[in-house]
């Protein structure tokens, strides 16, 4: 946004209160959401929940092309709309609620540059399993990722987003791993992020942070999610603390909100970390 | 390690050992942790074994491309900057490389490539003197293709109606981030105190070329210096680890008699080559279509008239 829009946006923000209707839109959660979008979806929501702002999740089956970024999930709050985790946590911001205000300035920088890990590695490589691993592909993505709409629609837009996410796996670089090599990134990522956390119950202090919300939206959707194989979540999985973390996070902010049951996975059964 | 690792990259410019931030990386690595590389400076990727910079070519694993590919492998020989570092260290290595490569990445990529005053007077100029005839005429506009693709591709598949907005959003980020990176190295001499780590490389690799460069459009430059920390950063780093490599291309005279003493014997011929066989086949299609004809003597003049009056009695019949 340019500097004038960005503070007529804000300015609108500030003027008007969290209104009680907020909604996020995010896909179908049963038969099309994927990995990574659910990941980004539950992020937001854990964010918004550590914020204390009510938000209510619909389910569309076009909210990737109802977002104005193309990408899922969007908020809309009174008559504005914002999308993906990093404008809607400066949009909060607008509105007079941070999380990260009480963090000097290297540990600023420090969230941001795990904030960008978690995207740069964690997400690349769930994009990169759901949309370049071909016996994923072949059973998990491509039936989901289609199934609201008709034959052949299914079939084209399925393969439309798959050319489109492998150019840009072309373009950074990882058209040329291979599914162990990513696995390895995913466990040096995973690693990373446990030697920070360490014992300490939020990333920052003793209070949740965006980073937080952005890792424990990833951790537990990579967890809590059924693939063709459970070599991913085995990755997370060794890392105790990560997986102590995200059941914190899941009993403070997603405990009795069964309504929307936005903790319970995507598989039916919503097999939890045992 | 028997013998030494071959390493090609892209020749030096602008006081700095080599242009691209890719080789930087790579040649500054070897530096921190005194890797024995046999360093060949090339202004043709062509040259390269594997057609693309920077390219180790090793004995145990033939060529190498990627520099993440390159700095691991040269992690595996045992030439590891980041053995001292503690494993938050190593983590936070992680994360600053991520952030650099999301947020600064793209924009210097935009500023040396993209921005048109910069790629026409600045960045195809230097790549045009410094590569060798004939790819001079085609390969940095194909470099600068790729690079356009590239960033496309990283930025967003999404709001491309919105261009401008979408390039001031991103400036701003990358400056965030340079500020990010000046608060995060306050005063201290390298990222994790007094030894150099595989960050360092990173980063040095990245701002140098900003720094240095002589840019006529320079916003993201003009941020840069004033982040004084950052400048001296990379200025210590060069003249403590590439001291003679600095001077060594000040202008392009120096670099182009290199390259040129090295390629001249076959510049030269190519030339000579090119204007003979030119000539030849000028003079031969005269030959053939009768436009010059030889006049030696009796024999040599009785030869193309015969022939001449036979066309024309055949055409006659």
């Amino acid at each position: 946004m340019s500097l004038v829009a960005e503070a007529f946006v804000s300015q609108i923000a500030a003027a008007e209160p969290w209104p009680e209707n907020a909604v996020l839109y995010q896909q179908l959660k049963e038969e099309q959401i994927l990995l990574s979008d659910n990941a980004s979806s539950l992020a937001v929501q854990a964010f918004l929940q550590m914020c204390n702002l009510p938000v209510q999740v619909v389910c569309r089956a076009n909210a990737e092309y109802m977002s104005p970024s193309g990408k899922v999930p969007f908020i809309r709050v009174g008559n504005q709309v914002v999308s993906e985790l990093g404008p809607i946590v400066q949009f909060v911001k607008a509105k007079g609620h941070s999380l990260s205000d009480g963090l000097d300035e290297v540990q600023k920088a420090e969230m941001k540059a795990y904030m960008e890990l978690v995207n740069n590695m964690l997400l690349t490589a769930e994009l990169y399993l759901q949309w370049c691993d071909s016996t994923t592909v072949e059973e998990i993505t491509h039936p989901r990722y289609g199934s609201p709409y008709p034959w052949p629609l299914n079939r084209i837009l399925a393969y439309q987003k798959q050319w489109e996410v492998r150019r840009k796996m072309k373009a950074i670089g990882w058209a040329g791993k291979s599914l162990e090599q990513v696995f390895d990134d995913v466990d040096q990522c995973c690693q990373a992020l446990s030697q920070r956390l360490g014992t300490q119950f939020y990333f920052f202090n003793k209070q949740p942070t965006e980073l937080d919300a952005l890792v424990f939206g990833h951790l537990f959707t990579i967890l809590t999610t059924q693939l063709t194989s459970d070599e991913l979540s085995e990755k997370v999985k060794n890392y105790s603390n990560l997986v102590t973390f995200c059941r914190r996070i899941e009993q403070q902010y997603f405990e009795g909100h069964d309504k929307d049951s936005s903790a319970s996975a995507r598989s039916s059964k919503g097999y939890l970390l045992s | 390690m028997a013998a030494p690792m071959e390493l090609f990259c892209w020749a030096g410019g602008w006081g700095l050992p080599s242009v691209d931030p890719d080789c930087l990386a790579v040649l500054t690595y070897a530096r921190f942790t005194g890797a024995p590389l046999k360093v060949h400076k090339v202004t043709n990727p062509w040259r390269s074994p594997s057609g693309c910079l920077p390219a180790l070519k090793t004995e145990e694993e033939g060529v190498i491309s990627q520099m993440h590919q390159i700095i691991t492998h040269l992690r595996k020989q045992k030439y590891n900057a980041d053995y001292d570092l503690s494993a938050r260290q190593g983590a936070d290595t992680l994360a600053f490389v991520s952030l650099l490569e999301e947020k600064l990445l793209p924009v210097l990529i935009h500023t040396f490539w993209v921005d048109a005053k910069n790629y026409v007077e600045h960045t195809r100029k230097w790549y045009a003197e410094a590569m060798p005839f004939p790819l001079n005429f085609f390969l940095p506009n194909r470099m600068h293709k790729r690079q356009l693709q590239r960033l496309q591709l990283m930025w967003g598949d999404s709001c491309l109606e919105d261009e401008e907005e979408l390039e001031k959003e991103m400036y701003r980020e990358a400056l965030e981030c340079l500020t990010l990176l000046s608060q995060r190295l306050g005063d201290q001499k390298f990222f994790f105190g007094d030894s150099p780590a595989s960050l360092d490389a990173f980063v040095f690799s990245h701002l140098a070329p900003l720094l240095k460069a002589r840019l006529p459009n320079g916003k993201l430059q003009q941020h840069l210096k004033s982040l004084q920390n950052l400048c001296d950063y990379c200025t210590s780093i060069l003249s403590l680890y590439f001291p003679w490599d600095g001077g060594e291309w000040p202008g392009l005279e120096p670099p182009a008699e290199g390259t040129e003493s090295e390629e001249e014997p076959h510049k030269r011929r190519n030339q000579i080559l090119s204007v003979l066989v030119g000539l030849a086949a000028m003079i031969g299609y005269a030959f053939l279509s009768g436009i010059i004809s030889i006049q030696r003597g009796t024999p040599g003049a009785s030869g193309p008239r015969p022939i001449a009056l036979e066309e024309e009695e055949d055409e006659e019949e």
